[in-house]
């Protein structure tokens, strides 16, 4: 009798779990839906790189610490509330260190940048670029995804190229997208995640 | 009889005294938002630390359950995405939110018997054995992720980590559940006794007849099975497992247990009291973002409470 229930409730537990489908149905049925990949692409070449909305760090700098609130409101991008937001910026610096992860840059104003080369995660481009909105999406998956596509346009061909050309030493400009708080320590060294690098000379 | 009370009560007293003084602190302590907010997050390592409490309970420690908690969610996710090709018969088999669960909390259980098995079958120290296994599971968790987050996991898998249910978290209601269980098999069972009678006196345990080893295989078990219990809503919280995930969760459910009262050394303790220790790491956390505490003093002041209730647990020993 417990033996006859046990093999009841894991055929029930069996049929609710998992499901069976032809693998050729699955991949066609993954080709035809949108295509985050070539939207992602679209997104960084015509759009994030021809877009002319980032802030000279220094200029940003040099406002968050006289008047964060203003420097928030004219140049940060952010979905919710908070004291965070992201910043689309660029300027130019000298590469001090080239590590596995990324670069270590600093900048005439001696600010440190870490710049990520490798870890390129989460939804610092695509909001910082302030070129799409949740709305435009189904949902709030739809909207991660592209996060993730724009991410691996950036760090599996966009930022490799650029990055074969410099060393330590160089001179580079570089743009990005960085994550500020208002509450944050203003000494603290700044993380970019890179949309372009180039050497300068 | 006042002191015997007021010894068993030392955790909810601390409990109570460290509210006040953030309350006193910061007005937004005791605003609904930020104690749901306390609770939700506490709820993770409040299904860690239960299972850690048996464990402990049996003189013993599992050191991989962050780890395991790491692996568990990034199965269950990378499950729930890809399901498992079948290239050879043009099978795809894909896994429902109940199918990708049940997988996580398998996987946990087997690591956690598997560990069990290794420290009765060879006799080995427990701290070993799991600080082995916190490496194997991570490892095996970057190996199976890539390095790489599994994101966008659906919306009624999110919903397991963020949603409501009657006024309530759903991860507060998974947390209490779980305790009550655990609860349960400690106090009204057989397995239970058992349990305290292993670590009280293990070689008089096993005299009296008390199969010692089948008992830690299913505490170990019970442990893994927790741990996969909080990669569920961990990654369901974020709707992504990340393979970073659970890093010192272990640490949070020892002091967790340590905080509550449980003796390191076994046979004393009680699940009730790991949920005031584990709610009291919760309240600190929670107290000290509110209060501005850069988190590095945050990791300064949780040691020394961990530090603290070691001191006080070994003084009332000695007693």
């Amino acid at each position: 009798m417990k033996k006859g229930i046990f093999i009841v409730i894991l055929l029930v537990l069996g049929y609710n779990s998992i499901y069976f489908k032809k693998l050729s149905e699955v991949r066609n049925q993954q080709q035809t839906s949108f295509d985050f990949k070539t939207f992602a692409d679209s997104l960084y070449y015509q759009g994030i790189l021809k877009s002319n909305n980032a802030v000279e760090l220094s200029q940003l700098s040099a406002l968050v610490q006289s008047n964060p609130d203003s420097a928030f409101k004219a140049y940060g991008n952010r979905l919710g509330i908070g004291n965070s937001a992201y910043f689309m910026v660029k300027g130019e610096g000298k590469v001090i260190e080239k590590q596995a992860s990324g670069l270590k840059v600093v900048t005439d104003t001696h600010t440190i940048l870490m710049v990520d080369t490798k870890y390129i995660f989460g939804n610092a481009i695509r909001d910082a670029s302030g070129l799409v909105k949740l709305t435009d999406f189904k949902t709030n998956a739809d909207f991660n995804k592209l996060s993730e596509a724009l991410n691996n346009v950036i760090r599996e061909k966009a930022i490799p190229e650029d990055l074969k050309a410099i060393n330590v030493g160089d001179k580079i400009t570089l743009s990005g997208a960085t994550k500020l708080s208002k509450t944050q320590d203003k000494s603290t060294t700044l993380s970019i995640l890179p949309i372009r690098i180039s050497k300068t000379e | 009889m006042n002191k015997e009370l007021l010894k068993k009560s030392q955790s909810l007293i601390a409990l109570f005294v460290l509210c006040l003084a953030i309350s006193l602190l910061s007005d937004k302590f005791l605003t609904a938002n930020n104690l749901w907010n306390v609770l939700r997050q506490i709820s993770v390592n409040v299904c860690i630390s239960v299972g850690m409490t048996l464990v402990v309970l049996t003189a013993g420690i599992d050191l991989s359950v962050g780890s395991v908690l790491a692996f568990t969610s990034a199965v269950c996710a990378g499950l729930l995405k890809n399901g498992i090709a079948l290239e050879s018969f043009d099978l795809f088999i894909g896994f429902t939110t109940l199918g990708g669960i049940l997988a996580a909390l398998l996987i946990g259980l087997l690591i956690g018997v598997f560990n069990g098995w290794v420290i009765t079958r060879f006799s080995l120290p427990p701290f070993v054995v799991t600080l082995a296994m916190l490496t194997v599971a991570r490892g095996a968790t970057m190996l199976y992720t890539q390095g790489m987050p599994i994101s966008n996991l659906g919306t009624s898998f999110e919903y397991i980590g963020s949603g409501w249910l009657i006024g309530i978290p759903v991860p507060v209601w998974i947390s209490l559940i779980v305790v009550l269980i655990v609860v349960f098999i400690s106090k009204k069972t057989t397995f239970g006794r058992y349990i305290y009678a292993i670590g009280g006196n293990e070689k008089a345990a096993f005299l009296s007849g008390i199969n010692i080893n089948s008992i830690k295989l299913a505490v170990y078990g019970i442990a893994g099975l927790m741990a996969a219990v909080g990669g569920v809503l961990v990654s369901s919280r974020l709707n992504s497992a990340q393979p970073n995930a659970g890093t010192s969760y272990e640490l949070d459910s020892i002091a967790a247990v340590v905080i509550g009262g449980t003796s390191l050394s076994g046979g004393i303790g009680s699940v009730t009291g790991t949920v005031i220790g584990a709610t009291i790491i919760g309240v600190l956390n929670n107290g000290l973002v509110l209060l501005n505490v850069s988190p590095f003093w945050q990791q300064v002041v949780k040691g020394l409470v961990i530090l603290l209730a070691v001191i006080i647990d070994q003084k009332s020993k000695k007693k």
